[in-house]
């Protein structure tokens, strides 16, 4: 079932563009995947098992792995495993949806986001950016290349799992976009972000076909933020003509 | 009767104070007859023989002297005297208590003869049975009359009964509550097991000990149990394969949307793919019911129904929620959020729109879900529970679905040891409630 081409794996100059890694058994998905990401700016190399995985991150610079946990031989969680002994290198799984073992699984041996199958390519492509972005920033120190997540005034955010912790320790529910807008403040605290940037971290999220406002995300999030405590301080400032600011003082977790 | 006749235990004890108890009275009764007999016979051939000295004595003597001389033979709860006619009435109240002593008398004395002995009440108190008059014709007509003030009373033990009846009613209770705790503590065991058969995955095979009886039901529970796991793994099994197999093609199918880019065309075919997506989960949801191994965890009720409403209005519709703004409640995160969105799913496809109400209920949290549907029509209110059902009588084929929904939010809001219940609103629609105990469910639920 694999074509010639499938089992080389593919050499791509180095440029400027993030080179990502797609380790998956399934051919199609494998080219498919790497068509899309392709459009959407990325280098990408294809893996077919972890043979090939190990092959292709030793002949070239490799900024992330995404990595399907059914896999031929070794499996995907093995893998991640083996990866992180040796390295830092961003993995993002591919799961079983619905599945949560091998979600929990997944994040334990390591993987730093992941993303059940079959996904959305647009929510494959942001999860890519949005790691790729964490493993970038200066001074994060981590298990995987990745920050694990944040503090700020009593409040927990966790990345793997993707959870909003409150004060007394009561998980709080944020859509996958109002998550990543918050991300997206907790990236660049104090510092005051426009909506168009806003919209661009939370953008790839909203998997339906409309375009939500940042305005009505920034004010469900600030809701569910600052009724948390009886007596909230403002969490997101708006700078009228600007954009928004995020107020608390943010820590690594 | 429920509350104290509940337990093995109880009933043992129970069942051995009756039959015990039965058996206890049923000799002592025999043993008091027997007693009672034994004592009024020797009674009567004691009294005989006093009538009949009296009788002699009387005869003996000279008409002048017979009173005073019955008179001396007196004493005690007899007193004779002396008269021309009989005292004494035959018949009346308590008689035929009398007819053995009467017998007894004619043995005894054989020279009575033809003559006359009347036992009955007193002339002047006939409604006493205990106070009986004896009259003994003598040879010359004359009468002795002899008056009993009482019959020989037995001498009844009733303390040293009860005190007896109490002690064996102590006893048996004792016994029967180690007896019976030791017979039943391997149901208990077999309880236990089923219970963690049924919530988690692993087997817990059933020590196969004790009486015969005992032993067997475990032997047979034990093959069961594992009957019914490979039962189970194989199942598992299949379905973890053909939601595999199916994942790969919708994958594919995804990435090859993006090809048609988003136009209308592209966005149907995404449409429908996630349509596809969600009956795939849904059939897994309901297949592994409530067989889950996500954790218990405090969560913000308030927050995840907001996330829920707040997609729903974006998808278009009206829907809103009324609420505090906040309510921690032990709860399943993602299982949970998976119940509410089907119902509000529901209200949304059926009723146009969903309107949440939360309240704080004592030691409950109450979800209302109301719509403005057609609702459902009474005699389908429990129908609509079950499994791929759908009440297609009202509603179109074009809603999509194929009726898991509410079967999955039941299993699920069950598994928190809550309840769920619809009903049609007077003004029209249906109205969904949901009650959720706030604590998680009960500790005596594992």
């Amino acid at each position: 079932m694999q074509s010639e081409d499938d089992s080389t794996p593919q050499m791509v100059a180095h440029s400027g563009a993030a080179h990502v890694l797609i380790v998956d058994d399934d051919g199609q998905i494998r080219h498919l995947a790497a068509k899309f990401l392709r459009t959407n700016g990325m280098r990408v190399s294809q893996a077919r098992d972890g043979v090939e995985m190990r092959e292709m991150l030793r002949s070239a610079a490799i900024d992330l792995v995404v990595l399907d946990i059914m896999l031929p031989g070794r499996n995907g969680l093995d893998l991640c495993r083996d990866l992180r002994a040796t390295s830092a290198i961003p993995v993002i799984m591919l799961t079983a949806k619905g599945d949560d073992t091998d979600r929990i699984v997944g994040l334990e041996v390591g993987a730093d986001d992941y993303i059940a199958k079959p996904f959305n390519p647009r929510e494959l492509l942001a999860r890519i950016k949005a790691v790729l972005r964490r493993s970038r920033a200066p001074g994060v120190v981590g298990t995987g290349a990745a920050q694990r997540g944040f503090r700020f005034d009593g409040w927990i955010v966790d990345l793997l799992r993707r959870e909003l912790t409150n004060p007394d320790g009561v998980l709080v529910d944020l859509s996958g976009g109002e998550f990543d807008l918050l991300l997206a403040f907790l990236e660049a605290p104090n510092r005051i972000l426009s909506r168009d940037h806003l919209l661009d971290a939370a953008r790839n999220r909203v998997s339906g076909s409309f375009d939500r406002s940042i305005d009505v995300l920034v004010s469900r999030l600030r809701s569910k933020l600052e009724k948390g405590h009886a007596n909230a301080p403002e969490a997101i400032k708006t700078v009228r003509g600007a954009g928004y600011l995020f107020l608390p003082k943010v820590e690594p977790k | 009767m429920r509350h104290w006749l509940d337990t093995l235990t109880n009933r043992t004890i129970l069942l051995l104070l009756i039959g015990i108890g039965l058996v206890h009275f049923v000799s002592l009764y025999a043993y008091q007859v027997a007693l009672d007999q034994e004592m009024s016979s020797a009674g009567e051939a004691r009294l005989a023989d006093r009538l009949l000295t009296i009788r002699q004595a009387v005869m003996r003597v000279a008409p002048n002297e017979r009173e005073p001389v019955a008179h001396e033979f007196s004493g005690g709860a007899v007193e004779a005297h002396w008269s021309r006619t009989e005292h004494a009435i035959p018949g009346g109240p308590g008689s035929t208590e009398w007819d053995g002593l009467k017998r007894r008398l004619r043995e005894l004395a054989p020279e009575l003869g033809g003559s006359q002995v009347i036992i009955g009440a007193n002339r002047k108190l006939e409604s006493d049975p205990h106070l009986a008059l004896i009259s003994l014709q003598l040879p010359d007509e004359s009468w002795v009359n002899v008056s009993l003030f009482a019959r020989m009373t037995p001498q009844t033990g009733n303390h040293g009964t009860i005190l007896s009846t109490t002690l064996m009613a102590l006893g048996v209770i004792g016994i029967s509550i180690l007896l019976v705790r030791w017979m039943t503590q391997p149901l208990s065991t077999f309880a236990d097991a089923a219970q963690r058969l049924y919530r988690g995955t692993e087997t817990v095979s059933v020590p196969e000990e004790g009486p015969r009886e005992v032993r067997e039901l475990a032997s047979a529970f034990n093959d069961m149990q594992a009957r019914i796991k490979t039962l189970i793994d194989g199942r598992t099994h299949a379905l973890a394969a053909v939601s595999h197999d199916l994942r790969t093609p919708l994958t594919r199918l995804r990435l090859k949307t993006e090809d048609v880019g988003d136009g209308p065309l592209g966005n149907a075919m995404r449409a429908d793919l996630s349509e596809m997506e969600a009956m795939i989960d849904q059939t897994l949801a309901y297949l592994r019911g409530d067989r889950c191994d996500e954790e218990f965890r405090q969560i913000d009720l308030t927050a995840l129904l907001e996330t829920l409403v707040d997609d729903a209005s974006d998808a278009g519709s009206s829907s809103t929620l009324a609420g505090p703004p906040k309510l921690a409640i032990k709860a399943r995160p993602l299982a949970l959020k998976r119940a509410f969105s089907n119902l509000i799913q529901n209200a949304v496809t059926y009723g146009g729109v969903a309107r949440l109400t939360l309240v704080q209920t004592g030691k409950n949290a109450e979800i209302v879900i109301d719509d403005d549907g057609p609702g459902i029509p009474a005699d389908q209110v429990e129908a609509a529970f079950a499994p791929f059902t759908r009440l297609e009588t009202s509603r179109s084929k074009e809603t999509g679905g194929f009726g898991l929904g509410l079967t999955i939010a039941r299993t699920i809001v069950d598994g928190h040891g809550g309840s769920i219940s619809l009903a049609n609103r007077s003004e029209g629609g249906l109205s969904v409630t949901v009650r959720l105990p706030l604590t998680g469910p009960d500790a005596s639920r594992p």
